[in-house]
């Protein structure tokens, strides 16, 4: 009997009373072992695991593994060091069984990154996480099973590291806890071996701020980090975790934007950012990390240098110490940054220029042109398509949202400049003005007789061309007419373009002087960038070589030799559209002769063949305009053999933009149509013709339409331009007569009342975008304001006894300072001297004149007329109660205290109940009254207005009292019923106003409007949550009063921010009352300010 | 009549120095001149109307040297008086007054009078700023009567045979407080001054800056440009008299760009977006 056998005889008995496999596995493992130890060894070692299967209640499991994975240990191992590594196992097993079992299993790999030294290490990393319960057991057992490939990538110090984070976890949740383990592995592999540590630094400030976010930044965190270059990782996620262990639960947000930010710059540009973010982080790492947030947005503007002068001034104020003026610079979210940045960059934004372009391109074409980015066109989905090319459709001015051909701020808008005279120039020197069939200045029309020509020709055609039905359809604009006259659209509409535009381009020269220099500049640059004109087919390159002839560059033509006439001739032909009053009609004509040149020029490439292609010589560029004559000179017959290309028209310039005659003549055409100015001879266009001439316009790209079936395409486009062609018609849909019986208020038919008398009046409305009005937009119903009770006058009168005394008392007070000097006055109080010695000499030269020599302060001097104007609109219907109760509410604190929450709510019913809840509107009536009482001590001359109204023809107009009307009850009653009513329309009810205060004779004069703040009606503006159309027009209103010699001003009793016009009245006077509650006691204070400047 | 002397504290002119004596240079515009003279025959009162630098003022300068009338020294002309109004003017002011003299007082006669009785051409300029009570004052000159009350003297002129009234009313910026009463309008006829046209005002530059035709025609392109601003914070147009400052700055040298900008941009309008819009006008037509 060996030894082996002798031992596990010797004690199977034994320890099959703790398992029933224990014996097999002791076998096992003295199999494995005979070979290594000796007899007295093996003899030790059975022991071990004998005393630790009795250590504690389930430790005989650890002893299972312990046989088991002996063999392998000990290869690794020493005799003594194998009987120190069961010690760990043993006192591993003290705390948990499982976890000395799991400990134990992973020791033989564990061996592979581990000396023995390290093992008990290792060990107590795991034992940290064990906390007697059972997830924790659970936990350190993953640990250990878990570590030993963990050990493969990350050091013994990098995983205490891992077990810190761990451990922490677990305070919060286990679960999170287990699943970051288990994918430490997947992640840290992943990882390149440089990156490890900081990432798990960067993982261990996460979840000390944010113990949440770890599992994000887990899962998230490698993806995220890998656009950012190798070399510069360590540095940021050092610089995360500086940031995060600052800031707190915030930085791990400001690491993915940061992260995704640096994602879109350059992998070798990275560096300096964050270099420059780490410099700046001990002062602000919020603002290192929106540095780095921002990074993209400003280098796409600025050159490295410039946005080294715009962080410049962002360092200066963490320097003053004003951290959260760098951050909010940093953020882009201070104006400080967006001045600078504008400041330094070359690039030039339309929304910062478009309205003095606008003024710019009205002065020179006398028209209501508008400026709009040509994104605005393209979405309108009519028939332009570049977003970034300037163009024109007749009445506004389409431009590049920005600008950035040049290095210098001031360049780039010279650029734009261009862009407008040129766009400008189309309109001033009309280009969509072309008449079918007129001369021009210098060419005779032969539009006729190509016309006839190709009538003939096509009826003496035997074939009939099924798909060329031109000639039976009815042409609907003038410019499609002449279109009509040649077989290759495309080619005629890229001639006309060239020489139109070349025509347009003479005129700017000739008329503007002063930006030649930067007309030139912009030619040059495009001619610069003209592609290759040899790889081109022979028409082609004609069609470009024009163009070039057509920037001013005749020198950079380049054409074969031996058909050097044909090109002179064409730009000969050109040249005649540069005389001084060329008109488009002349352009039609150049182009017609251009084309009947071009057509007969085959597209081939001739670029292979040994052709000579020449610049062109002196006389050439100095060529007499002259239209092509009929008779050839001998010149070598064009090429004719070769495959022909297709014929693309040469790219348009870029200052020129898109030109599309044919739709601008079309839509002029509906929107005249829509207006109901068809001249008589032609009737309006059906749908048939129009989708007819879309078809057959060049100007829509074809490819528009390939998506989906052509006529649905067409149809909806067609929508769009009817659409648009609509859009200004500027006239209200019917007219009553100025004075017409009417119910007022639309809808409010349920109770039955008398018809209320109304008058109506037109205005115009300004529509900021269009910088523009629109003409009689408006109609303002005046009708008196409905009576109710005389007591609720009285009532007012007895609630406010004192403030009305008071009130009446301070307006007497103001009486004389105000008051003007009447002069030449029989008896007055002061003696003016000047008449005084007038009257002295005349009484001595004996002429009796009255002794006029007195002046006097005199009330009937006083010449103020003041209107003031309520809004009554539903808003006005609004609690203060309620609007209060927003602020003061979480101002009070009841937390603590049920019963004060209670009590409080109780006083406040009661308090109700004696006194019904206030509304805006009630104190305008309460102001009212008092400002009433104020005024007839003092005895100005003042009216009392109240507007509300629905939709742009329905602006209520209440009079409760006119400014001629003496006060009387039925003032008093009026006052009684201001109510809410509807929506706020302010401009037009201004506009009423200061025409009955410019009707009204007055030295003075002024609007008051008190309203709460919120202009708002159905179409004042997009939608309606949009503002700014509303709050547009009415400062515009209240600017016309100004310019009639009107004061206005406001006072809104607004507290909730819905004030949109504060921001708007910088120069009105204006004020936002703010304890609403005081409004009636202000509004006299402030009258009698405003009446005695 | 006509006095020389000088007394102390009032100074007065000889009616002869108001006499236009040399031909001033005015272009017509339209037939502004024929209706005039018409006018001027048949003694019907004039109201010139129109913004502010048009050429009214010289107009009716011109209209004085022109007319021949029954003056006695066969000088040419007809005297002009012209009297800028303002709101303080009183009647006094315009039908005169008496002064004293030592002991004695003296009767001073006032613009007006003295208009009246040597039928001059009494030109009240910028006639609206007057109060209206002054300006009732010369209801009586203006219709049939032709007669002035000289209340202080217990006086009644009648109008010497060449005297016309001529008003100047720039109906653009008063505001409609300061409207003429309708009793006082409805006694005028009215010639409307407009702006030149660009080719009459090159020829109104050239001549009254020395400016060469070629900068007078960009002046006034400019002009033209600029007028089509009008809405836009620009209470009126540029003037001609603006665009003849800006030529007779060139003519002296100064850059035309500088020139506009002084005479023309700042001239104008104070707000900074009209100014710079007004600029790039500019700028676009004068290369320096
Ligand atoms: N038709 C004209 N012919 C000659 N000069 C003219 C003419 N129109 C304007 N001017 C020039 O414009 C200047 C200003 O004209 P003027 O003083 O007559 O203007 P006005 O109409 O009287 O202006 P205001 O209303 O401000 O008094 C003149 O000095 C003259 O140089
Ligand atoms: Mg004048």
């Amino acid at each position: 009997m060996s030894s082996v056998e002798a031992l596990h005889d010797q004690y199977s008995q034994e320890l099959k009373g703790f398992g029933a496999s224990l014996p097999d596995d002791l076998l096992q493992g003295l199999q494995g072992l005979s070979e290594i130890y000796d007899q007295s060894q093996l003899e030790q070692w059975v022991k071990i695991g004998v005393s630790l299967a009795h250590h504690s209640l389930r430790s005989w499991e650890a002893t299972s593994e312990f046989f088991r994975v002996s063999p392998e240990v000990a290869k690794k191992l020493t005799f003594s060091e194998l009987k120190q590594w069961s010690e760990i196992g043993t006192y591993l097993a003290t705390d948990a069984s499982l976890m000395s079992v799991a400990f134990i299993k992973a020791t033989p790999i564990a061996l592979d990154s581990l000396n023995f030294d390290e093992l008990d290490k290792w060990a107590k990393q795991g034992q940290r996480l064990c906390r007697g319960n059972w997830k924790s057991i659970a936990l350190a057992a993953l640990y250990f099973q878990q570590s030993a490939s963990l050990l493969n990538v990350l050091s013994l110090e990098l995983i205490d590291r891992l077990v810190d984070i761990i451990d922490q976890l677990t305070e919060r949740s286990y679960e999170l806890a287990n699943s970051v383990l288990e994918s430490s592995y997947d992640i840290f592999s992943n990882l390149a071996e440089e990156d490890r540590e900081p990432f798990l630094l960067f993982a261990k400030s996460v979840t000390r701020a944010s113990w949440a976010d770890t599992r994000l930044y887990f899962e998230r965190g490698p993806k995220l980090i890998e656009s950012i270059s190798s070399h510069e990782r360590t540095i940021f996620l050092d610089l995360a975790s500086k940031v995060t262990m600052d800031v707190g639960r915030q930085g791990f947000p400001l690491f993915v934007d940061a992260a995704q930010s640096l994602e879109e710059i350059p992998l070798e540009d990275q560096k300096a950012l964050l270099i420059f973010a780490t410099n700046i982080a001990p002062s602000s790492a919020i603002a290192s990390m929106e540095y780095l947030k921002s990074a993209p947005f400003v280098r796409s503007r600025l050159t490295t240098e410039q946005m080294e002068r715009w962080s410049e001034v962002g360092v200066e104020l963490l320097k003053m110490g004003n951290a959260e003026g760098a951050e909010a610079y940093f953020r882009l979210e201070s104006s400080r940054a967006e001045e600078m940045l504008a400041a330094l960059s070359a690039r030039v934004e339309l929304p910062s220029v478009s309205s003095m372009l606008r003024m710019y391109a009205k002065a020179l074409s006398g028209e209501q042109v508008a400026v709009l980015s040509s994104e605005d066109l393209v979405d309108r989905n009519i028939g332009w398509i570049s977003e970034a090319a300037p163009t024109t459709e007749g009445t506004t001015i389409y431009l590049p949202p920005f600008v950035n051909t040049f290095e210098e701020q001031d360049s780039n808008f010279q650029v734009y400049k261009v862009f407008t005279t040129h766009q400008t120039g189309r309109l001033e020197f009309g280009s969509f003005n072309y008449t079918f069939n007129i001369n021009g200045q210098h060419t005779e029309s032969s539009a006729e007789l190509r016309e006839s020509d190709q009538l003939q020709h096509r009826l003496s055609s035997d074939v009939e061309n099924e798909e060329d039905d031109r000639s039976s359809q009815t042409v609907s604009t003038e410019i499609q007419r002449y279109f009509n006259l040649f077989d290759d659209r495309l080619l005629i509409s890229g001639i006309f373009t060239i020489v139109e535009d070349t025509r347009v381009g003479s005129y700017v020269d000739r008329e503007y002087g002063g930006i030649r220099k930067w007309l030139q500049r912009l030619q040059n640059w495009e001619v610069d960038r003209r592609p290759e004109v040899r790889a081109m087919g022979l028409r082609q390159a004609f069609v470009e070589n024009l163009l070039r002839a057509s920037l001013g560059r005749p020198d950079t033509i380049r054409w074969p030799q031996d058909q050097y006439t044909t090109m002179q001739k064409g730009i000969r032909a050109l040249q005649i559209v540069n005389l001084e009053d060329a008109t488009v009609q002349d352009s039609a004509e150049v182009a017609s002769a251009l084309y009947d040149i071009a057509v007969l020029i085959p597209n081939i490439p001739l670029e292979s063949a040994d052709v000579e292609w020449e610049p062109p010589d002196e006389e050439m560029i100095q060529i007499a305009p002259d239209m092509p004559g009929g008779g050839e000179g001998g010149e070598a017959p064009m090429p004719a053999s070769g495959e022909e290309l297709d014929f693309e028209n040469p790219d348009q310039p870029e200052f020129r933009g898109e030109f599309k005659p044919e739709l601008v003549q079309l839509m002029m055409k509906l929107k005249d149509q829509q207006q109901g100015q068809t001249d008589g001879t032609a009737s309006p266009l059906t749908k048939e013709q129009l989708m007819e001439l879309l078809q057959n316009s060049v100007e829509i790209t074809i490819n528009e339409w390939a998506e989906g079936d052509l006529a649905s395409s067409l149809g909806m486009f067609l929508d769009n331009l009817e659409k648009d062609a609509g859009t200004p018609a500027g006239e209200p849909k019917e007219q009553s007569g100025e004075s017409g019986d009417e119910r007022g208020g639309g809808d409010g038919g349920d109770d039955e009342e008398l018809p209320v008398e109304i008058d109506w009046f037109y205005y115009d409305e300004w529509d900021f975008r269009a910088s523009d009005y629109r003409p009689r937009w408006c109609r303002v119903g005046e009708r008196l304001g409905d009576e109710g009770e005389l007591d609720y006058y009285q009532d007012i009168l007895q609630k406010h006894h004192g403030l009305v005394m008071e009130t009446r008392r301070q307006f007497e007070l103001m009486r004389p300072e105000s008051f003007r000097k009447i002069k030449r006055l029989e008896d007055g109080h002061e003696i003016d001297l000047d008449e005084a010695i007038q009257f002295y000499v005349d009484k001595k030269a004996g002429v009796g004149p009255l002794a006029q020599i007195y002046t006097r302060r005199n009330k009937i001097e006083r010449d103020v007329a003041v209107a003031f104007l309520l809004d009554m609109s539903a808003s006005t219907d609004e609690e203060i109660e309620k609007q209060r109760q927003k602020y003061q509410e979480e101002e009070e604190d009841f937390q603590d205290d049920p019963s004060k929450y209670f009590q409080w709510l109780a006083q406040r019913r009661a308090r109700q109940a004696i006194e019904p809840p206030k509304r805006i509107i009630d104190l305008e009536k309460e102001s009212t009254v008092l400002v009433v009482e104020a005024l007839e001590a003092i005895g100005d001359s003042y009216g009392i207005y109240g507007f509300s109204g629905y939709g742009r023809d329905n602006v209520e107009f209440h009079v409760i009292k006119d400014l001629e009307e003496d006060f009387n009850d039925r003032v008093r009653k009026r006052i009684d019923k201001i109510d809410p009513v509807r929506s706020t329309r302010m401009g037009p009810a201004i506009r009423h106003t200061i025409q009955k205060l410019d009707d009204h004779d007055a030295k003075v004069k002024i609007l008051i409007m008190v309203s709460d703040g919120r202009p708002q009606d159905h179409g004042y503006g997009r939608d309606r949550t949009e503002k700014e159309y509303a709050v547009h027009d009415t400062k515009q209103a209240l600017n016309e009063a100004k310019r009639k010699g009107i004061t206005p001003f406001l006072i809104t009793v607004d507290k909730e921010g819905h004030d949109y016009l504060k921001q708007m009245c910088d120069d009105i006077g204006y004020e936002v009352v703010d304890n609403i509650e005081s409004l009636p006691r202000r509004l006299p204070t402030l009258y009698r300010h405003l009446a005695t400047e | 009549m006509t006095t020389t002397e000088q007394s102390q504290g009032f100074k007065q002119l000889a009616v002869e120095d108001f006499r236009i004596s040399e031909e001033p240079f005015y272009l017509p515009i339209s037939d502004e001149v024929e209706l005039f003279e018409s006018a001027y025959e048949q003694k019907i009162p004039v109201l010139l109307k129109g913004p502010t630098g048009v050429g009214k003022t010289r107009f009716i300068e011109y209209m004085s040297w022109k007319l021949h009338k029954n003056i006695q020294d066969g000088q040419s002309g007809v005297p002009l008086i012209t009297v800028a109004c303002h709101e303080d003017l009183t009647a006094s002011d315009l039908v005169g007054r008496y002064l004293l003299e030592g002991e004695e007082t003296r009767w001073v006669d006032g613009p007006i009078t003295r208009a009246t009785k040597v039928g001059a051409i009494c030109y009240l300029d910028e006639v609206v700023e007057a109060r209206k009570d002054t300006t009732v004052l010369i209801h009586p000159l203006t219709d049939y009567r032709r007669l002035l009350p000289v209340e202080k003297r217990g006086e009644l002129l009648e109008a010497a045979d060449g005297f016309i009234l001529v008003m100047s009313y720039n109906p653009g910026y008063q505001s409609a407080l300061k409207d003429l009463k309708h009793s006082t309008r409805q006694r005028f006829i009215a010639i409307e001054f407009g702006y030149p046209d660009r080719d009459q005002e090159t020829e109104i530059i050239t001549k009254e800056s020395g400016v060469n035709p070629s900068i007078a025609s960009e002046l006034a392109k400019l002009a033209e440009k600029v007028r089509n601003l009008k809405e836009h914070g620009l209470g009126e147009g540029v003037s001609t008299r603006l665009l003849v400052y800006a030529g007779k700055l060139i003519h002296q040298g100064i850059s035309p760009r500088r020139a506009c900008e002084v005479a023309v941009v700042w001239a104008l309008t104070d707000d900074l977006e009209v100014q710079r819009s007004i600029e790039e006008v500019v700028t676009s037509i004068f290369e320096e």
